[in-house]
């Protein structure tokens, strides 16, 4: 009983004090070696979209419920790209903000009617717990994100 | 009969064996299935607040003018410039948000949920490495505690009496939701 009890209490102490780290392989990790500007894609992101790319950034947001979008900063300032990730295939933990990442994925198109878009912002806003008003919707809007197959955190 | 002992042994030192693991995917599993409702790994507070102008401060006092000024003593992470006037400072746990003209400053801080967030780690797998061959190991051993399980008791008490109507039971609880969802 003794060994039981003391087994247990350095487990739970072992718990407490330790913290795994954030950085690490997530996904299907990287198959390419080339990065892509992310600035390069904002310019043209019509040319990329069902292209498979190497982009890099700093993790500037996460999704704070599922984990399952980032955004990344751009090579070029105040730009960044929206990365999704299928639900539970990757999990990008809250820590991982301001942290550098390389993420693989295929480059998509969205292209959202006006209703969507009010329906997307709003879903947006309550995730982050702020409030949206969807009278700044003028209209359509087509909109370009990677979609995230493997990434590695530094 | 000899492969009923043999039967309720494994049984017996596989439920031991699988105890800790079933714990944590069972509280794990409780905790990531509410995840529209909450982050099951962090504890989230957001902090607005005015901490003054910041368009006189030298740019190399910046960062720790903001970190002064929010009070924030913690690792510095890295830095962002998201506007002209707007900065982006990552410190171990927070996100500090400032308009450097108004002052505006938005603090989203973070704290891993304890054990939760230690239990969600294993349950989602983010170790990977040799903690996939755990996992597959350990649901293996459900399998066959599962198994194993249907044959512990015999007669009344078994599968042709009270046990096997529990276990039809258990088997026609999923197809009914697939029947009602798909």
């Amino acid at each position: 009983m003794r060994t039981i009890l003391i087994t247990f209490s350095l487990l739970i102490c072992f718990v407490i004090t330790s913290h795994a780290g954030v950085e690490g392989v997530y996904g299907k990790g990287i198959t390419l070696s080339e990065v892509t500007p992310i600035s390069k894609i904002n310019d043209h992101p019509e040319k990329y979209v069902g292209q498979r790319v190497l982009v890099e950034g700093m993790i500037l947001e996460v999704c704070t419920s599922r984990g399952c979008w980032i955004y990344l900063s751009s090579d070029r300032p105040y730009e960044k790209m929206r990365v999704k990730v299928t639900d539970g295939e990757i999990v990008f933990p809250v820590a991982a903000s301001g942290h550098t990442a390389r993420v693989e994925g295929v480059v998509q198109e969205m292209r959202r009617s006006k209703q969507d878009v009010i329906d997307w912002k709003k879903h947006l806003a309550e995730e982050k717990g702020t409030t949206f008003d969807p009278s700044t919707v003028t209209g359509p809007e087509i909109t370009y994100r990677l979609r995230g197959l493997g990434a590695i955190i530094n | 009969m000899k492969w009923r002992h043999l039967n309720r042994v494994l049984h017996r030192d596989l439920g031991f064996l699988c105890c800790g693991l079933t714990l944590i995917y069972a509280i794990s599993g409780v905790a990531v299935n509410h995840v529209d409702s909450w982050n099951p790994s962090y504890r989230l507070t957001r902090i607005e607040s005015n901490i003054g102008s910041l368009n006189k401060v030298p740019q190399q006092q910046l960062i720790p003018e903001i970190l002064q000024r929010v009070g924030e003593t913690r690792k510095l992470k890295n830095v962002f410039p998201s506007a002209p006037d707007e900065i982006t400072v990552f410190v171990e746990g927070n996100t500090i948000k400032v308009n450097l003209l108004s002052g505006e400053t938005v603090q989203d801080r973070y704290v891993p949920r304890g054990f939760l967030y230690e239990m969600n780690f294993l349950h989602l797998n983010h170790p990977k490495k040799i903690w996939t061959w755990v996992a597959d190991l350990y649901a293996v051993g459900l399998f066959i505690l599962a198994v194993t399980g249907v044959f512990i008791l015999r007669g009344k008490q078994g599968l042709i009496g009270r046990g096997g109507v529990l276990t039809t039971a258990g088997f026609l609880l999923p197809i009914f939701f697939l029947w009602l969802y798909l």
